[in-house]
């Protein structure tokens, strides 16, 4: 008969392990929660919510490179619509979100889950082509 | 293992003697926690540094602990530190070395007799119940030490595969990177890379007290022959 501290252990590997899947499946319906206000603000032309939906450093970047308000600078870029989305994936605190039309990668903040990067493509070998990125 | 003599002299059970006659046990034990909690707290610094010039949110210490970066990082250790001593015990079953107090002496490469091992019709009154067993007990109770170490250093490996696999798509979703499952992750260089450097550390430590302590002396340590042992006697503990 095994001790009785193997079945605490087990039940604590239990608990972490449901609370762990439990995490990611909140994270996941964020995550797309996010994705999907940053694509029908973008489809109907509501760049200041747009903006809010930006990390602050790929805000920056818009700023920085259209040489505008992130507001006009977003009007600029080429981000295509995105549509609906396809499949996202969650690891820590980076999701991948995949659209039917796009790819967008978020990262976690304390205000939720904010856009790093979008109007992504994927290129061989090597890190997405996207049209607007942070950092 | 609690010997004759240390009944005879009555240490056991005694008040006050549990700490000294548990020293080593509870001494490396203390020092694991300590020196995991110092990892965390490094490990939380670097991994928010990271963070930081990615231009992302810093994350709180109760968050990296829980990552798969701590995770992993802790893993690829446990593994070859579990590995190390799974190797150990079964190789020098069969291998000896001359010279050297890690080494058993030179006949007695093998599983050795009955007799030597105490089992079977050779059991003592003190050996443990599975020692005197004729069947399968003894047989599993004679490998136990060596699988319960194999398992582990499996159990952990899968661990660090696992969390290995997390973190580094974690890592190139940061760099705009599509993820990889965990199949592709077991081929790929970073798994085997975190593997590799730590299982040639711990074939390097073995290696070198096989030799050195053929040649070297710790005066009252079990890990040493006496001082004034020769360098060719072989299974000579000090």
């Amino acid at each position: 008969m095994l001790p009785r501290w193997c079945g605490r252990v087990a039940a604590v590997v239990a608990v972490v392990m449901v609370s762990g899947c439990g995490a990611v499946s909140e994270r996941r319906d964020a995550a797309t929660a996010a994705t999907e206000r940053f694509e029908q603000a973008l489809a109907s032309g509501q760049y200041a919510e747009v903006c809010r939906a930006l990390a602050d450093v790929t805000r920056q970047e818009v700023e920085q490179s259209t040489g505008s308000p992130c507001e006009q600078g977003m009007s600029q870029e080429k981000v295509p619509d995105g549509g609906r989305v396809v499949h996202v994936d969650v690891y820590g605190r980076q999701v991948r979100a995949v659209l039917a039309e796009d790819t967008l990668f978020l990262s976690l903040f304390p205000a939720g889950w904010k856009v790093m990067a979008a109007g992504c493509t994927p290129q061989p070998e090597q890190p997405y082509q996207c049209e607007i990125k942070g950092g | 293992m609690t010997s004759r003599s240390d009944k005879a002299s009555g240490r056991i059970g005694r008040p006050g003697r549990f700490w000294h006659d548990n020293g080593l046990g509870l001494g490396f034990g203390t020092a694991f926690l300590i020196v995991l909690v110092a990892q965390a707290f490094a490990g939380h610094a670097d991994y928010n540094n990271q963070l930081l010039g990615d231009g992302m949110a810093q994350v709180g210490f109760g968050d990296y602990i829980t990552s798969s970066d701590f995770g992993v990082d802790v893993m690829e250790n446990w593994q070859s530190e579990y590995l190390q001593f799974f190797l150990y015990i079964f190789a020098t079953v069969w291998l000896v070395q001359r010279g050297s107090p890690e080494s058993k002496e030179l006949h007695k490469a093998g599983r050795e007799s009955d007799e030597d091992q105490m089992v079977g019709e050779h059991a003592r009154e003190d050996s443990p119940s599975w020692a005197a067993d004729r069947g399968w007990r003894q047989g599993a109770y004679a490998r136990s030490l060596g699988l319960a170490m194999g398992l582990i250093f499996l159990l952990s490996w899968l661990a660090q595969s696992i969390t290995g696999t997390a973190a580094y798509n974690e890592q190139q979703l940061r760099q705009l990177q599509a993820p990889t499952s965990w199949a592709e992750y077991l081929l790929s260089s970073d798994f085997w890379n975190r593997t590799l450097q730590n299982w040639q550390s711990e074939l390097l430590a073995i290696g070198s007290m096989v030799i050195l302590s053929i040649y070297l002396r710790q005066r009252g340590s079990p890990e040493s022959k006496p001082v004034g042992a020769g360098h060719g006697d072989t299974g000579v503990e000090g």
